[in-house]
């Protein structure tokens, strides 16, 4: 194609498009006044007025939506950090036991892997809450000698206290991404090519330090960036949080759309608070993936 | 005929010791994974058998099936239902006849239409509003219909985002990144209340094609990706092939690369799929009362309450076989493909 | 006798300086074979990928079966000379994801829009005269390169060209598969087709050509008839380059 053929088609569809906005935003604002609300951001600062039963920062029912808002991001924060450690950890014990010597141990872990990723996160989460924890009668808790304490109102360990939503949320997430996380593992360590395999047991090295000294090393520039599109979803899949009633920042903004009826504004907010996650994640995994390289010295 | 499999029962026993116990260690972990199978094995089956209460699976299969659809209506989502499960034994195990093979295809988009004109009525069939649909029934009809809404706006995307037009690259990269950013049931909650206030006055959308255009409009994104990757990884040989026999742009698109890039990108395409199976599940908590929506309002009625664990087994139950029938049926397409083009 | 290609100072450079073609100028009359040798890098793939429009070039004309181009690469006149000039390359380029008749009927069926019917009995001909009529349903990965590259031939004659282009088409080659290509080739020109041929083939330059044109970066160093450059050539370089060509022998 001629390049004044291109802009020319460029042009037209520039047009086309500014044409379906137009259409679309001038839907919106008949709608809108129809409804009486406009579009504007000073309601963030009237008092949110509805309770949070967990909040890491103070916070009562006479704050700002705003603050609302910003105390769900930290509540997202903090499970999607929490069950990301979980989920790795987890998720490499069964890569490891996949690719392993040990037949039974791929067995089951292969088995837990389909059974994992067959069935819908959605599900996985109200099993965990309404079986796990609700499920434990009122009367029924464990006990270990007031350090540990197990009821259905959650966890305390020692000074510490973890609601049964933030549990089950954690449990589910992490328990879900795991089986992902497994799967990008086996495929780092298949990745490596067998000869190094060879290599290192032809040089005397046992299982275990072979697979730490000479696998892994290789493996690790295949695994991160899965790892990190495991943890993307990860963000992504916590906002099911609304379904064991933990406020994160899509229940708020769930909440508050519901109460205010600003659902364009929400869906702008919400969209922003993910842009902000997503670049924390992208950027931490960055800054790992350049120590790694930095640290190997070579490629 | 004996002697061989001796020999494979020897050959097997061998290879158990040298991989379960080549040594103390790995025998004592063998030993007690054992111990821990058979331990959750003899619960799990005690569970099973005489503890768990069946009741509220088994007294409420056609809600499970088809929601609230009306009980004397039922035949018809059952006609269909069980004309795709005859369409997925067809396509797998049926006779290797030329012409079948080749209007299979057309059979499988063809059970789109006849779904909808079933679940739908008219034509001689009492119509049936949508909020009557439910359980199993709409869980499909979303994935279906999201599905073959999404593919073709997915192949779209990926080509904007690969062409050589600088506006048309960005808009759709923006697109693309923006929509893989965002949880998916915040697209479905806001697609329940954003599209409304986008159309006109007086024209409105019932809350199931809402839902199928927001699955839509996210999945594709998803797709586009996926599509892209198989563009991205066909040689550009290819392409200048096609130029010396003198194909235009679009006849090269049409009949060489997307062909190819749907091939390379089919196993990718199958996780989408049936990861969009198992998502419409969210639509539980917005409204919608399919599969585990009803599983929800079982759950509810004071008849059945407590009684979780029956219930979500049984919910994991049907999704792991759906999801294991479309992956199967997936692993069939490729194979098929691969036989005919070995080394693809 | 008629002109099939005409080439007038054909310059195109990649970066300053170097240049991928530099100021050729050739003449191919119709029935005739041009055999294009030099080392690799010396632009003979660049100039004979300008004859159907692959490449551009920055300076100079051309004219293909009478239809003139210049510099600005104009779409249309490309697309009217694709149409009549097929071209074979060295690896082959079939179409994996169809079958060896559906790879000779696409540009019958879609760019002549011939009948599915006469397309596919041309091309079951086509086959039948290289001698793979039976690997018709088979798909390319399923064949050996010799065979690959005939149907790539079949695949270029289908659209009847008036001018076969050849880019190395016997270097992806096995050295046992090599003869059944040259043979192919042989027999076309045997045919009276137009064709111009890269390939480092002495034995094919020697039999087949009615001209060899030798190349160094860019520019052409000699064109002889292929008796005089075989045994004497004109230019120290070209007596350099067969020399080395038969110490690999």
């Amino acid at each position: 194609m001629k390049t004044n053929q291109k802009i020319l088609l460029q042009f037209g569809i520039c047009i086309f498009l500014f044409i379906l906005i137009g259409i679309l935003i001038n839907n919106l604002t008949i709608n809108l006044l129809r409804t009486g609300l406009g579009f504007n951001f000073s309601w963030l600062f009237k008092p949110a007025s509805f309770a949070l039963a967990e909040h890491p920062l103070p916070y009562t029912s006479s704050d700002s939506y705003a603050w609302a808002l910003f105390i769900g991001w930290l509540n997202s924060l903090k499970v999607i950090v929490s069950s990301l450690i979980l989920a790795t950890f987890l998720g490499t014990l069964i890569g490891f036991a996949r690719t392993g010597k040990n037949s039974l141990l791929g067995l089951i872990s292969a088995g837990y892997i389909t059974v994992i990723r067959q069935t819908p996160l959605l599900l996985q989460l109200m099993f965990w809450y309404f079986v796990g924890f609700l499920g434990l009668k009122d009367n029924m808790f464990i006990q270990i000698k007031n350090i540990f304490n197990l009821s259905n109102q959650g966890i305390e360990f020692s000074g510490l206290t973890f609601s049964s939503e933030f549990l089950a949320l954690l449990i589910g997430l992490s328990i879900f991404t795991s089986a992902y996380i497994a799967e990008v593992i086996r495929g780092g360590i298949l990745s490596v090519p067998r000869g190094q395999w060879e290599a290192f047991r032809s040089l005397g090295l046992s299982e275990s330090k072979g697979l730490i000294r000479i696998i892994i090393p290789q493996a690790l520039p295949a695994i991160i960036p899965g790892l990190t599109s495991q943890y993307l979803n990860l963000a992504k899949n916590s906002t099911l949080a609304i379904a064991v009633g933990y406020s994160d920042i899509y229940a708020i903004n769930d909440t508050i759309t519901n109460q205010t009826g600003r659902a364009i504004e929400c869906f702008i907010i919400l969209l922003f608070s993910f842009l902000l996650l997503n670049l924390l994640i992208t950027n931490t995994m960055e800054i790992i993936n350049r120590l790694i390289l930095k640290s190997q010295k070579y490629s | 005929m004996f002697n061989i499999n001796i020999n494979s029962i020897i050959i097997c026993f061998k290879h158990l010791r040298k991989t379960l116990f080549s040594n103390l260690f790995n025998t004592v972990i063998t030993f007690l994974i054992i111990l821990f199978i058979g331990v959750a094995c003899f619960y799990t089956f005690e569970w099973l058998i005489f503890k768990a209460n069946w009741k509220a699976v088994i007294s409420n299969l056609p809600l499970y099936a088809f929601g609230s659809f009306p009980p004397k209506e039922q035949w018809r989502p059952a006609i269909w239902i069980i004309s795709l499960l005859l369409l997925s034994i067809f396509t797998l195990c049926g006779p290797d006849w030329k012409w079948l093979r080749k209007n299979l295809p057309i059979a499988w988009v063809g059970s789109i239409p006849l779904g909808l004109y079933l679940l739908y009525g008219g034509l001689g069939l009492s119509p049936i509003m949508s909020r009557h649909w439910g359980g199993l029934t709409l869980t499909i009809l979303l994935t279906v219909c999201s599905s073959l809404l999404s593919l073709p706006l997915g192949i779209v995307l990926a080509l904007c985002r690969q062409s050589s037009l600088p506006l048309i690259k960005k808009l759709s990269s923006i697109y693309i990144d923006v929509m893989r950013a965002i949880p998916l049931i915040a697209v479905l909650f806001f697609g329940q209340l954003l599209i409304p206030l986008f159309l006109p006055v007086g024209i409105e959308i019932d809350r199931v094609w809402r839902a199928i255009f927001a699955f839509t409009l996210f999945v594709s994104a998803y797709i586009a990706e996926d599509i892209r990757g198989g563009l991205q990884s066909i040689p550009y040989t290819q392409t200048e092939a096609a130029n010396s026999l003198g194909l235009n742009q679009y006849q090269i698109i049409q009949l060489i690369l997307i062909p190819q890039a749907l091939r390379i990108a089919l196993p990718a395409l199958t996780n989408q799929f049936i990861g969009l199976f198992q998502n419409t599940s969210l639509m539980a908590i917005l409204g919608l009362v399919e599969l585990l929506g009803v599983g929800r309002s079982i759950l509810a009625n004071p008849e059945f309450i407590g009684q979780y664990i029956e219930v979500y087994v049984w919910l994991a139950s049907v999704y792991w076989m759906v999801c294991t029938i479309m992956a199967v049926l997936a692993r069939h397409l490729e194979q098929r493909m691969t036989i005919n083009q070995a080394n693809f | 006798m008629e002109p099939i290609v005409i080439a007038k100072n054909l310059t195109k450079s990649y970066t300053k300086g170097l240049r991928a073609l530099d100021n050729v100028s050739l003449t191919v009359d119709q029935g005739k074979v041009l055999v294009v040798m030099g080392p690799s890098g010396s632009g003979k793939s660049t100039l004979i990928r300008t004859f159907n429009g692959l490449e551009t070039f920055d300076k100079g004309e051309l004219d293909i079966l009478g239809i003139k181009v210049d510099s600005s690469h104009d779409e249309r006149k490309i697309q009217k000379i694709r149409r009549r000039v097929g071209m074979v390359f060295q690896q082959f380029n079939l179409f994996p994801h169809l079958s060896i008749l559906e790879n000779i009927t696409l540009a019958p069926v879609h760019v002549q829009k011939r009948r599915q019917i006469e397309a596919e009995e041309y091309g079951m001909y086509l086959l039948s005269q290289m001698g793979i009529d039976s690997h018709a349903k088979k798909y390319p990965s399923q064949l050996s390169g010799g065979e690959q590259q005939r149907v790539a031939i079949a695949r270029a004659l289908a659209l009847k060209p008036e001018l076969l282009l050849f880019d190395e088409p016997t270097s992806a080659l096995d050295p046992e598969r090599i003869n059944e290509v040259l043979d192919e080739m042989r027999r076309l020109a045997e045919q009276g087709m137009t064709m111009v041929v890269v390939t480092h083939e002495i034995g094919f330059a020697k039999d087949v050509s009615d001209q060899v044109l030798f190349m160094d970066s860019g520019k052409v160093i000699e064109t002889s008839p292929p008796n005089i450059f075989f045994s004497n050539a004109r230019h120290e370089r070209s007596r350099k380059f067969l020399n080395q060509l038969d110490k690999h022998k």
